[in-house]
């Protein structure tokens, strides 16, 4: 609780002194690429912990009419540019029995029922972003990126005999990979820079080009004699590695080239939690900016997350306090916690919606923001009338400003089809119950 | 989840039975199902390769270059797998992995090779900086109230760096101005400003950095004002100064363990040694003819790009770092899909033993040992065994198995919460950390049986500690001494605050999750999770009852009391330690009861009686095998270790329940030390 310790982010990015010799735009990114693809259309999800407290969150009328509930209040500037859609359901993520955390993270994002194991013979499915991804890579450096706040702190299995992998990861691969999130915004900074040094000449850019692309083809042979020499499930886990070299070899090959890309200092490390937060959010929006991805998966804490909110005068772990069992006070802690989070989910929506993209259209236009947590309630740990919000109309794909409540709960996975669909993605079914898309009307 | 496969009998498990908490008591923790058919011998088990761990990572970085920079904490955190983060089936690579890999091989192999540089000065006026309070003057920062001048700062390299900042105060009140000088958030010093405007004073201080953006931040610590008198403490900052890396102008020592022989002089045949010597050590096994070549392929690119002689080098440094050799431990079946039981080769064994003991590759000792044939040998395994557990690399054992077996680990990411526990701070969970870190290297390398961890009289405390226990004895100053304990206060391991505090909520004690501890991590009988919806007790704004009190009354409900009637008990017995593990006697207004009674009308009361009902029943020394088993080989008992781990049981117990025999027990067992090929993959569809 020292105050010495907590790093102003404000005085980091906003500070004269800072010694770090910025480059000029056109030196750093290289241009193209744009003709083909005028309008690039991206897809983030952000994703809350231990549910919300549904009695702050629904608004009470549906329609344009609208009027923003107490939770949801943080969002009244970008409200023309939001969907509030109340009774979308995901079934699959029930559990076998207790582990609604751990069935609700993994599911989040898959829309599928997750093989209850601590260990060997974990099996999800791919995530929505990562099949969104499949499509929108071809365009950027970078085919997607998972960030998030927490790391792996959790010892043991982390919910009733649920792998930690289906805790800590919303993004999955495939059926048995999930992608682990980098914490670390020191991290996100170079993945999205590159190592990038301002006073390389292009001789030493090319070079360096050169000696990277010929370790990476290197290791990759290695890895060829090697494999079949080894077992099924060795061969499994040399499978992802030669996946990683080979996407991380096309990456060498792309440059960032976003219409409005400016970079900031490599970010300090020691930031308070809620300045590390907004530095993330100020990442994505860089990395949306710079066109270096246009998938990102973000965890604002992991499932259950028992995080002390003690910042905004709380006392008691979030997890404790979703249990509210139906203590006032504990609605009252619930209510600010979750109005913080949507204040984060806000902050982030304003700074997209302020960046003009290469269509004339706002960043947040051109993208599809989705917002929800791993259960509805974090008392009752139900799965269905998820809290779910989607901004941006992924360059006018439906309309927003409204409230929607659907009658017959939906599944969410119709929601993920539509969204797909938006970014060039269709698929015929998604998930355990994905059927069709959804109207956003 | 559990691990009670075959054993039975005992007292908590059948009283968890009786109680109607069964769960998955019955369930073996792997999914695979008895032998397979066609397994020729007693089935060892087969160990998934192993991608190394953050853990593993650091120490291999560090044992092979001599670095003291730890890429991999900056990896995604392993996932854990039936308690460890060791887990072979479990451990994953992704992309981002992978390029995190590819970036620290560069980082790596660069500060390896790296000639000696000159050290670099930067010296910033404050008033160009912005600080967090208070506004720039002609000549500096004036900080009117506490808050601090920030500096980003980007070093050239990793090493030390002095760092000086020029100060003065308008001084008022009973004190002198403080600082706090602080680099990447953590804390430098604190400082008393004697200084005036009339002679301002020059605080220097040293620090070891790592490269790449850093806030230097000089913070003001005690504002000071008195609206009678107007008295008004401030502080001003004039300049902030960091200078370094100090002292690399010596032989960078790193290098030297590179370079065994002089290229100038030795030529090819030297830069051969060179790349096949670095290899064989990174890669823990000698490399063929071709191997070798391939890597040198790497100064051939260099030389053809008129790079330098060390450029080629470095590049083929970052190869062999990328290489899946190193990022994995390969263990090879002569034909993969043979269930053919063999021994490991003796540099698999080498790693396998390294890996266990130390976290990480095996010495120069240990390389030769596996060359000279001798690891098949009983007697050199043993010996080999002794000598690394005396080793300081065997520590690992301690962070890492015993982190994660206690949980003390968790301490690092559990943030209590400020207003229930104002007194904690990282230096109080720290010296938690310490406690229980050097309470089981007494056991790791002494005489004492496990059975004595839970009825010890004696612990380590330094000054901070011992305030937080309230005894008396421990000298002041940083420095951790063995006490012995005169009091029921404490003693053992269930009375030490590390994992009384982790197993805690923020804001209070959780006797669930206690109770939880102590049967899944002291006697594998972790029961089922509770059904959805019936978990968690409210905090209360105003409190009716004794936390124990409200359990009770919620615990009337009898899909709860199943379970509860064992396992909060047991947590009960340990009410008389608050959140952060304070002795205390009463629980807000209310008088503390720590009585336990167990379904089966067995009582006892406090920390001490529960330590003996522990330590006699059999299954808390088949958990540590079971334990440190899944550990050692990094995959979960399966039912055809069965007999295996029953002998390292019998064997254990028969020894005094020394953890170093059982050490020596699981390296000498067949698991250990045989594999086989598989048909199918593991937890196969």
């Amino acid at each position: 609780m020292k105050p010495g310790l907590n790093v102003s982010r404000r005085a980091f990015l906003g500070g004269a002194g800072v010694l770090l010799a910025l480059p000029a735009l056109d030196s750093l990114i290289g241009r193209g690429a744009l003709a083909e693809d005028t309008v690039a259309r991206r897809i983030l999800t952000f994703y809350v912990p231990n549910g919300i407290h549904m009695a702050k969150w629904t608004p009470d009328l549906t329609g344009a009419a609208y009027k923003l509930s107490p939770i949801l209040s943080p969002l009244a500037k970008v409200q023309k540019k939001l969907l509030v859609l109340t009774n979308l359901d995901n079934q699959p993520a029930r559990p076998d029995g207790p582990g609604d955390h751990a069935g609700g993270t993994s599911g989040f994002l898959t829309c599928r029922h997750v093989v209850k194991t601590e260990g060997a013979g974990i099996k999800n499915g791919i995530s929505m972003d990562q099949v969104a991804a499949g499509k929108l890579k071809a365009s950027t450096r970078i085919a997607s990126l998972q960030l998030g706040m927490d790391g792996g702190s959790s010892i043991g299995d982390c919910d009733s005999g649920y792998s930690c992998a289906y805790a800590r990861n919303i993004s999955w691969a495939s059926e048995t990979q999930p992608l682990p999130k980098t914490v670390s915004p020191q991290v996100v900074f170079d993945l999205l820079f590159d190592g990038f040094d301002p006073e390389a000449t292009a001789a030493d850019k090319a070079r360096r080009l050169k000696y990277r692309t010929s370790i990476l083809d290197y290791t990759l042979e290695d890895a060829k004699r090697l494999h079949p020499k080894l077992g099924v499930s060795d061969q499994h886990k040399l499978d992802e590695y030669m996946t990683g070299v080979f996407e991380l070899e096309e990456r060498l090959h792309k440059t960032n080239a976003g219409a409005a890309c400016s970079t900031i200092p490599r970010p300090p490390e020691g930031l308070a939690y809620p300045e590390k937060v907004k530095l993330m959010l100020d990442l994505m929006v860089l990395a949306f900016q710079c066109d270096a991805t246009r998938v990102i998966s973000f965890m604002m804490g992991n499932a259950g997350s028992g995080r002390s909110y003690d910042f905004l005068g709380i006392t008691g772990g979030h997890h404790e306090i979703s249990h509210h069992q139906g203590m006032q006070d504990n609605f009252d802690k619930l209510e600010k916690i979750d109005m913080w989070e949507v204040e984060q989910y806000a902050y982030l929506l304003e700074k997209m919606d302020a960046v003009i993209d290469v269509n004339g259209k706002t960043l947040l236009d051109n993208s599809a923001v989705y917002f929800s947590s791993e259960l509805e309630d974090g008392n009752a740990h139900r799965h269905t009338n998820l809290p779910v919000l989607l901004a941006g109309s992924c360059g006018g794909s439906w309309a927003t400003g409204q409230h929607i409540a659907y009658p017959d709960g939906p599944p969410l996975a119709n929601l993920f089809m539509t969204m797909l669909n938006a970014v060039g993605a269709p698929v015929s079914s998604f998930g355990d119950e994905g059927t069709g898309m959804l109207k956003l009307a | 989840m559990a691990h009670a496969r075959w054993i039975t009998g005992s007292t908590l498990t059948l009283v968890l039975a009786a109680a109607g908490c069964v769960g998955n008591l019955s369930d073996a923790p792997g999914a695979s199902s008895g032998t397979p058919p066609g397994v020729v011998g007693p089935d060892p088990g087969r160990v998934t390769m192993h991608r190394l761990n953050r853990a593993e990572y650091n120490s291999t970085v560090r044992d092979l270059l001599g670095t003291k920079l730890r890429p991999a904490d900056d990896f995604p955190a392993d996932d854990y797998g039936y308690g460890f983060d060791n887990v072979s089936d479990v451990l994953s690579i992704s992309p981002l992995q992978l390029e995190l890999y590819e970036r620290a091989a560069e980082t790596l192999a660069e500060e390896a090779m790296l000639q000696p540089t000159a050290s670099l000065t930067t010296k910033v006026e404050a008033e160009t900086l912005k600080g967090t309070v208070g506004n720039a003057t002609d000549d500096g920062w004036l900080l009117f109230s506490n808050g601090d001048v920030p500096l980003t700062a980007n070093l050239p390299s990793g090493g030390k760096y002095t760092i000086s900042t020029r100060v003065w105060a308008a001084q008022a009140g009973p004190d002198l101005a403080k600082i706090e000088i602080s680099a990447g958030g953590v804390s430098l010093g604190t400082f008393d400003v004697k200084g005036t405007t009339d002679s301002p004073q020059v605080v220097t201080v040293d620090a070891q950095l790592g490269a790449g953006s850093k806030v230097v931040m000089v913070s003001f610590l005690n504002d000071y004002f008195d609206k009678v008198t107007m008295a008004d403490r401030n502080l001003y900052v004039d300049w902030i100064e960091v200078k370094g890396p100090v002292g690399t102008t010596e032989a960078n020592p790193l290098r030297a363990r590179i370079m065994v022989c002089d290229p100038a002089t030795g030529g090819d045949t030297c830069v051969r040694t060179i790349v096949q010597t670095f290899a064989e050590r990174a890669w823990r096994r000698p490399l063929a003819t071709s191997e070798v070549d391939d890597l040198l392929a790497f100064v051939a690119l260099a030389k053809a790009d008129k790079d330098t002689l060390d450029a080629g080098i470095t590049l083929s440094l970052r190869a062999i770092l990328t290489s899946p050799h190193f990022i994995f431990r390969v263990e090879k079946d002569l034909v993969p899909t043979s269930l053919m039981v063999h021994p490991l080769n003796p540099y698999e064994l080498a790693s396998r033993l390294s890996y266990f003991v130390w976290s990480s590759m095996p010495d120069a000792e240990l390389l030769q040992a596996a060359k000279d044939g001798k690891l098949s040998d009983d007697t050199e395994l043993e010996a080999q065994v002794v000598r690394m557990l005396a080793d300081p690399r065997a520590d690992a054992l301690i962070d890492n198995f015993a982190g994660e077996w206690l949980y003390t680990r968790a301490l690092a990411d559990h943030l209590p919460d400020y207003n229930a526990f104002p007194g904690f701070d990282p230096a109080l969970g720290n010296a938690m950390r310490e406690e229980s870190r050097r309470f089981f290297s007494e056991f790791l390398h002494g005489e004492r049986g496990i059975g004595d961890m839970l009825s010890s009289d004696f612990t380590f405390v330094n000054d901070r500690l011992a305030d937080h226990y309230g005894i008396d004895g421990a000298a002041p100053g940083a420095d951790f001494i063995r006490v012995d304990l005169n009091t029921d206060q404490r003693g053992g391991l269930l009375t030490q605050a590390a994992w009384l505090t982790v197993t805690s909520y923020p804001a209070r004690t959780s006797p669930v999750k206690r109770g939880k501890w102590i049967l899944s991590q002291l006697l594998c009988s972790e029961p089922p999770a509770p059904p959805p919806g019936v978990e968690g007790l409210n905090p209360e704004p105003v409190q009716t009852g004794s936390l124990r009190q409200r359990m009770e009354a919620h615990r009337a409900d009898p899909k709860c009391a199943g379970c509860h009637s064992t396992m909060d008990p047991l947590g009960f017995s340990l009410e008389n330690y608050d959140g952060i593990g304070a002795f205390r006697t009463m629980d807000g207004k209310f008088p503390v009861d720590a009585a336990g009674e167990l379904p089966d009308g067995t009582k006892f009361v406090g920390a001490q009686e529960m330590a003996k009902l522990i330590q006699a029943d059999p299954r808390y020394g088949s958990c540590v095998t079971d334990k440190l088993f899944t550990y050692a080989l990094g995959r979960a008992p399966e039912k055809t270790d069965k007999l295996f781990i029953e002998h390292i049981e019998g064997e254990f117990g028969a020894h005094g329940s020394k953890l170093k025999e059982l050490i020596r027990l699981i390296v000498l067992s067949e698991p250990f030390r045989m594999r086989r090929g598989e048909t199918e993959p593991k937890g196969g569809q």
